[in-house]
């Protein structure tokens, strides 16, 4: 490491105690299920912006994605235009709003609440919160092994002492303070990573020359592109793979349009619109949301794809060549290791830190929520109450770690676009179906859910290579790691799995309308 | 552009600073508005 560990550990101090204050604060202002599960429903525009931002970016984002973009390019630059245009404008203007209301009509909490409210339907809750349960471990472990390798890089700390200890920080605020304690962390995370990527994006160009010189340099690299990469379809770093070719397929269908779509149903962020009062703090928060997701994905993709012209100058080498054990998520901690100044360097653990921490806490609460509150008292045990949440978010995190220890270490991006690609497919015909209809229909929404979290996961597990080589149900069951060709195997799960979802909520609803008699009441919109 | 022959490189470069100029003056022009709402379903 670069950066004296002294320094390090000093500053990492002062920041855990910002950060347990804050949680102690949150803790303090929670007196009810509430302010634990939607904050009171009275925070604050730019600590919602923040909070967003902070949560939707992980190390996923900037480790795990600048990684890829290290190794496949700028291309991934489209996943920034997503982020900003699908993951706030939309999310927040067309989505939020209605999100908002009809929450507080229906005093939802969570976002399987707001689904079995809005369709009058324990199934929808419970269903929801079951997709949630199952599936957001993946994406849990995800960000603890980013977290974990990047504290084990940086101090040189036992992989597995990182990662309890990681886990049980973030678990101490998020079990005790609830939503509160996650926004108000969340706003100071988000304020350092806003800081370190800034600082970042400026140092990485003034090192390379300026950005026509470093941009430049790049491009003039095409010509060191390996040749497995080029034989999948890449064309340098600074140019889109080729038209159709399996990594084009891999960085559109995938990396950009899995996460870029997926986002607009994730529960973590979703619950965040029922958080304020009214429109007026979802309409400032975009004007800081959009700043804030720019500066973070597009900083860590166009860096990301910059450290191949560092590394070439510095050591002759391709960023891929320089990554630790031919992991891509080491790229980018390896080139902030050995490129910047010592200061910098701590500002930019700090972020990191924090981009882990942010997301992590949130993971924990809705998981923890959606099985304290949404499945557990859909069995009939009583009244929810605190504590049962509380237990159920520790349970949640046991098993988070557990997964942790399990999933192999290059999986980071990977499993966030899974599981944003699961939430799109399951949920989000169904939610805009839910905000956007005077009477949503039940049966369309229960088979668009069933349709949509059934698609991907046989496309998963049968034909998208990558996963289904992996999981080896396929290669059990019928003695191929995947059963239809090329180009099938290339294409991700969401591209089949959304579509379908959402033109089977179209058939069932026109079927319930045909029928004339909905299961559900009318809805809330 | 920027140094980056690819159109389909910059293009996105171009995309996503809109968009972030798109949010800022949403936010802008629509400072105020939506205040009404704040007793929506209490």
């Amino acid at each position: 490491m670069a950066v004296d560990t002294g320094l390090f550990i000093a500053i990492t101090l002062v920041y855990l105690v910002a950060v347990i204050s804050l949680g102690y604060l949150g803790y303090r202002r929670t007196k009810g299920e509430d302010d634990y599960l939607v904050a009171g429903r009275r925070v604050h525009p730019v600590v919602l912006a923040l909070s967003y931002g902070a949560t939707f970016i992980s190390t996923s984002a900037i480790i795990g994605f600048g990684g890829v973009a290290a190794q496949l390019g700028m291309g991934m630059i489209w996943l920034t235009v997503l982020n900003i245009g699908l993951g706030i404008l939309i999310a927040f203007v067309v989505f939020g709003k209605r999100t908002r209301r009809i929450g507080s009509q229906l005093r939802a909490v969570t976002f399987p609440d707001l689904m079995g409210k809005c369709y009058g339907s324990p199934f929808m809750q419970y269903t929801a919160g079951l997709v949630i349960v199952v599936g957001m471990p993946l994406y849990t472990a995800a960000i603890l092994i980013g977290g974990a390798q990047f504290i084990t890089s940086t101090l040189q700390v036992p992989y597995t002492t990182s990662l309890i200890a990681f886990a049980a920080i973030v678990a101490l605020y998020v079990v005790l303070g609830g939503l509160l304690a996650v926004m108000y962390t969340d706003a100071l995370q988000g304020g350092i990573m806003f800081v370190g990527m800034t600082i970042l994006l400026v140092l990485t160009y003034v090192q390379l020359g300026g950005v026509i010189e470093a941009n430049t340099a790049l491009a003039a690299m095409s010509d060191l592109v390996p040749q497995a990469l080029a034989a999948g379809g890449m064309t340098g770093w600074a140019s889109m793979p080729a038209f159709g070719s399996p990594i084009w397929l891999t960085m559109v269908t995938t990396l950009v349009l899995g996460v870029g779509i997926g986002v607009l149903a994730q529960p973590q962020l979703v619950v965040r619109f029922m958080t304020v009062r009214d429109s007026r703090a979802l309409n400032r928060a975009v004007l800081v949301g959009g700043p804030f997701i720019l500066m973070m994905t597009g900083v860590a993709f166009t860096v990301g794809a910059l450290t191949n012209v560092y590394f070439y100058r510095t050591r002759g080498v391709i960023a891929l060549a320089a990554a630790t054990d031919g992991n891509v998520d080491t790229i980018i901690p390896n080139f902030i290791n050995a490129s910047m100044p010592d200061l910098f360097i701590v500002i930019f653990m700090l972020a990191l830190l924090a981009a882990a921490m942010s997301t992590l806490s949130s993971l924990f609460h809705v998981m923890g929520t959606s099985l304290g509150f949404d499945m557990v008292r859909r069995t009939g045990s009583g009244g929810a109450s605190m504590r049962r949440i509380q237990a159920a978010t520790v349970v949640m995190i046991v098993a988070s770690i557990i997964l942790a220890f399990i999933m192999p270490g290059s999986i980071i991006a990977r499993a966030t676009a899974m599981f944003m690609g699961l939430c799109a497919s399951a949920f989000l015909p169904a939610y805009a179906h839910a905000m956007y209809s005077n009477r949503p229909s039940l049966y369309a929404a229960k088979m668009s859910l069933v349709a949509g979290a059934a698609a991907w996961f046989l496309w998963t597990a049968f034909v998208h290579i990558k996963e289904s080589a992996a999981l080896g149900i396929s290669a059990f069951l019928f003695g191929v790691p995947a059963v239809l060709p090329a180009p099938w195997q290339d294409v991700d799960p969401l591209v089949i799995a959304l579509p379908l979802s959402a033109l089977v909520l179209l058939v069932g609803w026109a079927l319930d309308r045909r029928r004339g008699s909905a299961e559900g009441p009318a809805g809330a919109a | 552009m920027f140094g980056i022959p690819d159109p389909a490189i910059w293009i996105g470069y171009l995309l996503a600073l809109g968009f972030t100029l798109g949010c800022m003056g949403y936010g802008l022009l629509n400072w105020n508005n939506g205040v009404g709402e704040e007793e929506d379903g209490s």
